[in-house]
């Protein structure tokens, strides 16, 4: 297995141990530290969380595929998440996402983010970006480079 | 809470223990109820909603898996409105499924298509443009491969791996209709029962490579039976058919559910040993390696018998059936001859598991202890008869009754084997199990009896 | 309209999210109080209060929280720990009140899981909350930390259990099953009552606002919280409203606030001064409301019940007269489709191919035959698998095409 937890996270995982009542309960917690540690959530690294918290990795790569913000590959380019949902497509979300098309990034297509009161909204990394427009989209992207 | 209690299913009264489940009953009294996702040895899941019954007093048709017998229930399992049901659910199940029984192995005992005859008959509604699709051909590995297209997401084979292997291989990934069966990425389906799910699959999701493509299934004729790979007696069910100008062939053993011995499984070596069993079988009588007629053989073996006269030793194979170890017992009394069964040979402790297999690998040792036979190898002695017993022995002449082809210069009679012949076996519970006869070859071999009988002392 | 600010009293106050400013304000006081009630008086309190759950269900909190074992029984049940999960999930479309309440006044929460743990004798707190609110988790994370420094929490512990993307895990057993760290498929219902099982222990879930609901309850007492709202229906909630409507945002009312007061007080109306075609009252999973409709609904759950459709989460999605209602329930569909857990197969299969249909209609390839069949499988997916995603899926379905019959029948 070549995939090993920062001494950081491993301390974290230990602390965390303390708060549930069974370890199975970091499963998602230790996916997230790992997709922070290495940017994407690689199968040593389910095999390392299988050995942690009991659960086998066959499962954990089975919640890995249940959740959308999980990872198996490295992601190369910015992931600019555009919100589709209603409220988000009644006040221009298309707008957003045409003028995103032939820019360097990937652009996802996400479900409501809740934010549907400063629509239409996007999220890169962990940060929300609200009330957008083109114009608003651009410098962004262009602070983000 | 288990008090026997009375419940109304469609009007006639069942007795039933309270708080066990509705479906239970339903499968006992053979009261017609569709289910995928439910399986005894796996227990409700509650997944495939097909199940549904009409609870006197609930407001909408309840899955039975779900619904624990109480006092006082009625419950209707036919009718308008839950034939409606189960039409329209099994009409989703069917959406995005490719249609494709006559290439499908499953087909002919697919619990898709029964309930399709029974309660669907829909038009395709969605064209086949329209349709989620999936991998058509997944080699999980251990002889299974699955087709995600057809697979209704039952999780019988992931239960099985989670709750009865505890081995963990297979799970679901993805979600809505998207979500599908897999491995690991890079990993296999790897454990010694895995073929199992094969079985469990209701549908033609996963299927036995080894049987795929082989035979249709409603050309199988079905024999009841017993593993012969370790003492532990698995029942199984032995599928043969004799396809026109050819002989009788073997095409798969399945488990046969015994509560009291196997349960619902067999491990995968014995369900492949019917390959094994129809390999290299002696066929005719031997000397010396050149075929000779069985009269010539019966001669030559009694001309041996009464050349070493009161030195001649028996040895029996301890998966012989008990009726034929007996008949050869009182053979052996007539020639008075020493009568051995060595059982070390038998003994293969890296075979053993905690699930079904047993180190002992010889179907009928019960029966060689419980006849007080000696357990030691023979002395040296004069002549020396082997019936199948694995081991050769030192003697200065031999008689084999073989089911298989061994390399010896004796005198060598091919007998049937165990799916060629009806008899009885004890497994390592003590527990007295029954073998039908399966096979019957164009040019039968004859049994261990009849041979004796034939043999004049 | 009357101005009701229960659970929004310190949003507006610059730095509401600290220790400081909250406790300057009259954040954590409740504790006194609730030193002075046994647990089961607070239970009591809150039954008496009416309080409802206002995650989109809206039964009676206390119900849920009389299950929770007070005693050790001798039922094997004795030595087991009681939790709390305070459900921060919201991924209902239409849906962002919560957040509010996390980044605004963060320490209204604890106080809030304080008492409620106290009530429920649970030591430990989880606050569940959407892998996307990350930004507003770590304002939540650093009051919680404040109130460790501050000695709050040496009786009862608070973790935040961050999700992944999945909104099916704001079902309460959906987001049990997931922070036991499998994939989040609701649970089969029990048959009798009991409370939520966490491990096998049991567990207590609620919604975020209605946690952020109990100090006032406590401070000010039962009557006091049903001096607001309507009968049946007492008290405040953070409604929003999103679409078409001038000032998009949350703003807390009482419940049996005309809706229409609602949109054109808070919402400053329709935008660009078009003409109301449709509301969705609480949540996408609520049947949609015409304009006329619109007009006569009140916001509580009663009313809106009587109109066939729900309160829900009491988030409101406006759309104009130019809205095309085809490409809403399409858009609709799509979010059911992509969030189904794929566990059912009335979900799993119907979700999709409602979805199909209506695209198949909106490309204007459909026929008439289409649309009865999507009424038909919306009737397959109501009432026949284990959780409510797809029965609420069927009533949006029927309720577009029953409303908007017209504007389908011209796609076709």
């Amino acid at each position: 297995m070549s995939f090993v937890f920062s001494k950081e996270n491993l301390l974290r995982i230990e602390t965390l141990k303390k708060r549930y009542p069974s370890p199975k309960a970091l499963c998602l917690p230790c996916l997230w530290m790992a997709q922070h540690q290495e940017g994407y959530i690689s199968i040593d690294a389910i095999d390392t969380i299988s050995e942690e918290i009991g659960i086998a990795p066959m499962e954990i790569y089975g919640v890995v595929t249940f959740y959308t913000m999980f990872h198996l590959e490295p992601q190369d380019k910015l992931n600019v998440q555009v919100c589709k949902t209603l409220s988000c497509k009644l006040c221009g979300s298309d707008e957003i996402l045409k003028h995103l098309e032939g820019k360097d990034v990937k652009i996802s297509h996400v479900e409501c983010l809740g934010s549907c009161g400063t629509a239409p909204v996007m999220q890169i990394d962990d940060v929300y970006y609200e009330e957008l427009n083109p114009e608003k989209v651009d410098e962004i992207l262009k602070s983000l480079r | 809470m288990s008090e026997e209690i009375d419940i109304v299913i469609d009007s006639k009264t069942y007795h039933a223990k309270e708080g066990s489940l509705l479906i239970d009953l339903l499968i006992k009294e053979k009261i017609k109820v569709p289910y995928f996702c439910y399986h005894e040895s796996l227990g409700p899941d509650g997944n495939c909603r097909m199940c549904m019954v009409e609870i006197e007093g609930q407001k909408r048709p309840q899955i039975a898996c779900d619904t624990f017998i109480e006092p006082n229930m009625e419950v209707r399992s036919t009718g308008k409105t839950i034939e409606k049901v189960r039409t329209d659910i099994l009409e989703l199940e069917l959406i995005n499924h490719p249609v494709d029984c006559p290439t499908c192995d499953q087909a002919g005992e697919c619990s898709l298509q029964e309930y399709y005859m029974d309660y669907g008959l829909h038009e395709a509604k969605v064209s086949i443009s329209d349709k989620v699709k999936h991998k058509k051909h997944v080699d999980l590995g251990s002889n299974v491969i699955l087709d995600q297209e057809r697979c209704v997401l039952c999780a019988r084979c992931t239960r099985f791996t989670d709750k009865i292997t505890h081995t963990h291989e297979l799970g679901i990934i993805g979600r809505g209709d998207d979500a599908r069966v897999s491995t690991m990425p890079g990993r296999k389906l790897d454990n010694p029962y895995a073929m199992n799910v094969v079985d469990l699959c209701p549908v033609g999701a996963l299927t036995s490579k080894d049987f795929r493509f082989v035979q249709r299934v409603w050309f199988l004729q079905t024999v009841n039976s017993i593993c012969h790979g370790c003492a532990k007696g698995c029942n199984i069910f032995i599928d043969h058919n004799r396809v026109k100008y050819q002989d009788d062939v073997i095409y798969r053993f399945r488990p046969r559910r015994n509560d009291e011995v196997n349960g619902f499984f067999i491990c995968d070596e014995g369900r492949l040993s019917y390959k094994a069993l129809q390999e290299n079988r002696q066929e005719t009588a031997l000397l010396q390696g050149k075929e000779i007629r069985e009269e010539e053989a019966i001669q030559e073996a009694q001309t041996l018998i009464q050349k070493y006269k009161d030195n001649i030793s028996v040895v029996i194979d301890a998966n012989l059936y008990s009726e034929e170890i007996e008949a050869i017992l009182r053979f052996a009394k007539k020639i008075n001859a020493s009568v051995h069964s060595p059982l070390d040979v038998y003994i293969e402790e890296s075979f053993k598991d905690d699930m079904l297999r047993s180190a002992h690998r010889a179907a009928n040792y019960k029966t060689i202890e419980a006849l007080h036979i000696d357990t030691h190898e023979p002395k040296s002695s004069g002549l020396l008869i082997n019936f199948n017993h694995p081991q050769n022995f030192n003697a200065a002449a031999h008689i084999d009754f073989l089911t298989h082809q061994r390399d010896v210069p004796s005198l060598v009679f091919p007998i049937a084997d165990y799916t060629e012949n009806s008899g009885t076996l004890t497994n390592e519970d003590g527990i007295l199990q029954k073998c039908e006869k399966a096979i019957s070859r164009n040019l039968p071999i004859p049994t261990v009896i009849e041979i004796l009988l034939k043999v004049k002392v | 309209m009357r101005e009701c600010k229960i659970v929004s009293r310190k949003f507006d106050i610059p730095g509401s999210h600290t220790l400081e400013v909250s406790k300057a304000h009259g954040g954590y006081r409740t504790l006194a109080k609730m030193d002075e009630y046994s647990p089961l008086e607070i239970i009591e309190i809150i039954r008496e209060s009416k309080l409802r759950g206002k995650g989109g269900g809206g039964s009676p909190a206390s119900a849920k929280w009389t299950l929770m074992p007070q005693e050790n029984d001798k039922n094997g049940k004795s030595d087991k720990p009681s939790f709390l999960a305070v459900n921060c999930d919201e991924s209902e479309p239409g849906t962002f009140k919560d957040r509010q309440i996390i980044s605004k006044d963060p320490h209204l929460l604890i106080e809030g899981i304080l008492i409620t743990c106290y009530a429920i004798k649970a030591k430990h707190a989880y606050i569940y909350i959407r892998g996307e609110y990350k930004q507003f988790q770590d304002i939540l994370q650093f009051a919680i930390d404040e109130a460790y420094e501050d000695g709050l929490l040496d009786h009862c512990d608070i973790t935040v259990h961050r999700g992944a993307g999945a909104y099916i895990c704001g079902e309460k057993s959906a987001l049990l099953e997931s922070m036991e760290g499998k994939r989040g498929h609701p649970r089969l219902k029990p048959k009798h009552k009991e409370p939520e099982w966490f491990f096998d222990n049991p567990i207590l879930v609620n919604n975020v606002e209605t946690i952020a609901s109990v100090p006032f309850i406590i401070q000010n007492g039962a009557d006091a919280y049903k001096a607001y709202g309507t009968e049946h229906s007492p008290g405040t909630l953070l409604f929003a409203m999103s679409g078409h409507v001038n000032n998009p945002g949350v703003y807390e009312a009482e419940y049996g606030t005309s809706m229409m007061a609602y949109i054109n007080h808070f919402g400053g109306g329709i935008r660009n001064a078009k003409k109301l075609k449709a509301v969705i009252p609480g949540g996408a999973s609520t049947d949609v409301l015409t304009a006329q409709e619109a007009e006569c609904a009140t916001l509580d759950y009663e009313t809106l019940r009587s109109m066939k459709s729900a309160l829900g989460t009491g988030g409101m999605i406006v759309m104009d007269e130019d809205t095309c209602m085809v490409t809403v329930l399409k858009n609709l569909l799509e979010f059911y489709h992509e969030e189904s857990c794929g566990q059912c197969t009335p979900c799993r299969e119907g979700t999709g191919w409602t979805d199909k249909l209506v695209g198949k209609i909106l490309d204007k390839r459909g026929t008439k035959e289409d649309i009865e069949k999507l009424l038909e499988i919306a009737d397959t997916m109501n009432g026949k698998t284990i959780c409510v995603f797809a029965p609420a899926v069927a009533t949006v379905i029927k309720s577009f095409v029953s409303k908007f019959r017209d504007e389908f029948e011209v796609a076709v």
